[in-house]
């Protein structure tokens, strides 16, 4: 009977710490951010925060007032802005769900490194988001803009550049992580995937910017920032874009076309692409190989081509080959010219191979990339045509 | 003192395969990788292979005097007054490690899960169960062994196996860049944390009902915790890069945070959580109920339970105190506690097999 009275004392007591979580937060509690922005205001940071607007997300009703809200605070560090948003906001900001951070390009350009401890240390932040440069913008503005077909603008930039990596090639994600290791990296520097609003801006901040068929006001992706370590020095356009990306072996699928010998236009739709980077010495000499093989279908024909023939085949992927050589070449150059940084990781890939001699050549890396030699090759696949073979322009007669 | 309690073999196995796996699965990435880099998994290797040859040391040990514990045994060997203080020392070594693993799991919590929680109230209940276990005895301790061990490893393979299509394999490379140096300071606490640890198992040999297995059960579950645990660390290596892993506090975890399939299987981490949980707990069980064990038969006392209460009392109190900060705990972990284990995990088993050779031959002589 003692030990049964002993052994409830026991449970009563375990029940006042077993009620649950010590502080639990409802759902009705947060303000989960989508987005962050961040912006430099003199010596201070300026962060803007998009929040969901839970009922007009939630259910068929909604529609009366816009899906996300701002909320903006400037503070020393960005933490600090953050906890100062609550002076505005009823409700303390969530981050486990950003999809998106914005860096503004005046910020890049001064440095990005002490933007991203906060983001790398704070517990509630996952990697699961991707890092942009608002080119030639604020931040801010890039969290304003109200869209069309995902009302939650955050996620709608996280899908679209998803969604542009994958089919179309010239943008590229980047997460927290391989922002992090390509920083810290001696054989690379980091590139992130620029953004930007075309068309009015007033307009985009309002309802009316998705009453309308076209939208007034939307954000575009485009081109690509090339940091030096954190600091960003300029762009590459989206043909150099994609040409990053068929080094990085980061292409899924991508469109591109040939002139046909005739002079008309014929394009072609990578379905696969592998790339494989291979470093040499040769008296301590380094140098590049890059070997890309792709896979891709014909897309569209303009011109006058027999395509029931094998040689035609032949020709178009020989041409293929040659014009992605010919721009992932000249990229390479614009990058050792102009930029003068590594940013492909051809130092990682020494490293890799030849790490004694790395050894010698990590102390002015950026000196020897500027003269490194570099042998592109490209092979191209045609396996098949699409529903037809030979385009009806063959048997139309002018 | 006669503990009247039996274990088999099989449970044996298991629970020093669990508690090879311990508290090192979450810390023992991280603080290898700062010293080894990519080539952790062959500091893995050969924390592995002289883990393997210090458990054979162990049941050596352990075949002096089969039917003592390690705190009798020890006495009979250094004799009453220096036996006596060697075994203070051996329990203020167990004693401290409850502490620290304690410590760790709070810790683990409050950073990563529940961060305005206060250690102490994740503490108090981690430590009434584990007194809660200790009390119920061995035979208890080794069937919960057997009861976890398939959820273990169920999460275990879960988390590599969803894992393995993020592995990048060019992450390992260059293999050695820094010569072997690197590798061999990172294989002092791959050889420490996991297995020199284990020497507390020499308390529980006389209560398993085969001792003539026991090496073979021992060098068996060594072996395979010791495989979970390069697995881990291999994998930390492949996914997040050797950077990223001695950077982060507890790598395993923020392995089990990418884990993603398809968009919807995700954020799973707190699920998979409880697999070490699980592997910490049984760790600090077993340690503590060795602590009690010992200091029963060291003071002759009738038997340990009505020490638990006390002792877990002043385990709450302590956990606290032996460390101010976290940078201050993961100094001592990394730069000093290999050291400690060693002390007590390779020189005291090589001591006591030494005094007991030499004065079996000095009586031989004498007689």
């Amino acid at each position: 009977m003692k030990r049964k009275g002993l052994l409830l004392c026991i449970f009563i007591i375990l029940l006042i710490f077993v009620t649950g979580c010590w502080n639990r937060r409802e759902l009705n509690d947060l303000a989960i951010a989508v987005g962050i922005a961040i912006d430099k205001s003199g010596n201070q940071y300026k962060v803007s925060a998009q929040v969901v607007e839970p009922g007009e997300v939630s259910g068929k009703k909604g529609g009366s007032v816009a899906p996300v809200t701002l909320y903006q605070a400037t503070g020393d560090t960005i933490l600090e802005a953050l906890r100062q948003m609550t002076t505005i906001s009823p409700r303390k900001i969530y981050l486990a769900h950003i999809r998106i951070l914005v860096l503004s390009e005046s910020l890049a350009r001064e440095g990005i490194r002490d933007s991203l401890d906060l983001m790398s240390r704070e517990p509630e932040t996952r990697n699961d988001y991707f890092i942009v440069v608002a080119k030639q913008a604020t931040a801010e503005d890039m969290l304003k803009i109200l869209t069309n077909l995902e009302k939650v603008p955050s996620i709608r930039l996280f899908s679209t550049l998803e969604t542009s990596a994958k089919q179309w090639a010239p943008t590229t994600t980047v997460n927290l992580d391989k922002l992090i290791s390509e920083l810290v990296s001696e054989g690379r520097h980091p590139v992130l995937t620029g953004l930007n609003v075309i068309g009015d801006k007033k307009i985009g901040e309002s309802k009316k910017n998705v009453e309308t068929v076209p939208s007034p006001a939307d954000m575009q992706y485009s081109g690509l920032a090339v940091f030096r370590k954190d600091k960003l020095i300029g762009w590459l356009s989206d043909e150099e874009g994609k040409a990053y990306n068929y080094i990085d072996n980061n292409i899924k699928s991508t469109v591109g076309h040939v002139n046909c010998p005739d002079g008309g236009k014929l394009s072609l739709k990578v379905i696969r692409s592998n790339t494989k980077v291979k470093g040499s010495l040769r008296d301590e000499h380094p140098r590049i190989t890059i070997e890309v093989q792709s896979e891709a279908n014909v897309g569209e024909v303009q011109c006058h081509l027999d395509l029931t023939k094998t040689e035609t085949i032949a020709e178009v992927e020989k041409l293929a080959d040659r014009k992605t050589e010919e721009f992932i070449e000249k990229t390479i150059k614009k990058v050792q010219q102009e930029y003068k940084i590594d940013i492909f990781g051809f130092g990682e890939v020494i490293r890799r191979s030849y790490p004694k001699a790395w050894k010698k050549l990590k102390k002015n890396w950026d000196q020897t990339f500027v003269n490194i030699p570099v042998n592109v090759k490209v092979t191209h696949k045609i396996p098949y045509l699409g529903k037809i073979s030979n385009s009806f322009l063959e048997d139309m007669k002018e | 003192m006669p503990e009247n309690v039996k274990i088999s073999i099989r449970q044996f196995t298991v629970l020093v395969m669990l508690i090879t796996i311990g508290d090192s699965i979450l810390v023992l990435p991280s603080i290898a990788a700062f010293e080894a880099k990519q080539d952790v998994w062959i500091s893995g290797l050969i924390g592995l292979a002289v883990g393997l040859l210090a458990v054979y040391i162990f049941s050596m040990v352990g075949k002096l005097y089969p039917h003592l514990t390690l705190v009798q045994s020890i006495q009979e060997i250094f004799g009453k007054w220096f036996g006596t203080f060697v075994s203070l020392m051996f329990l203020f070594y167990t004693f401290l490690s409850v502490v620290a693993h304690t410590r760790e799991t709070g810790d683990f919590v409050t950073s990563v899960m529940m961060q305005e929680t206060p250690t102490q109230a994740i503490q108090i209940l981690f430590v009434c169960i584990v007194i809660m276990a200790v009390r119920l005895g061995l035979e208890v301790i080794a069937r919960t062994g057997e009861i976890f061990l398939p959820w273990i490893i169920f999460f275990f393979l879960i988390l590599v196996i969803l894992l393995s299509p993020q592995a990048e394999f060019e992450k390992l490379q260059p293999i050695l860049e820094n010569g072997i140096k690197p590798v061999l300071h990172g294989s002092l606490s791959c050889i420490a944390f996991p297995f020199m640890e284990l020497v507390v198992f020499l308390m529980i040999f006389p209560y398993v009902n085969q001792p003539q297995q026991i090496r073979k059960g021992f060098l068996q579950g060594v072996l395979l915790g010791g495989i979970v645990l390069i697995i881990i660390i291999t994998v930390s290596i492949l996914v997040l890069g050797p950077d990223h892993t001695a950077r982060s506090m507890y790598p395993t975890y923020s392995l089990a945070r990418r884990v993603t399939v398809g968009r919807f299987f995700e954020r799973v981490e707190a699920m998979l959580a409880l697999m070490w949980t699980l592997t910490i707990f049984m760790k600090v069980t077993l340690y503590f109920y060795i602590f009690n064990l010992g200091l029963a038969q060291l003071l002759k006392l009738k038997g340990y339970r009505m020490l638990t209460l006390p002792v877990g009392l002043l385990l709450i109190v302590l956990t606290p105190v032996i460390s101010p900060s976290i940078t201050y705990f993961n100094k001592v972990i990394s730069k000093y506690w290999p050291y400690f284990d060693l002390t007590y995990g390779l020189l005291l088993p090589l001591l006591l097999l030494a005094v007991y050779f030499v004065r079996t031959k000095f009586k031989r002589s004498t007689n």
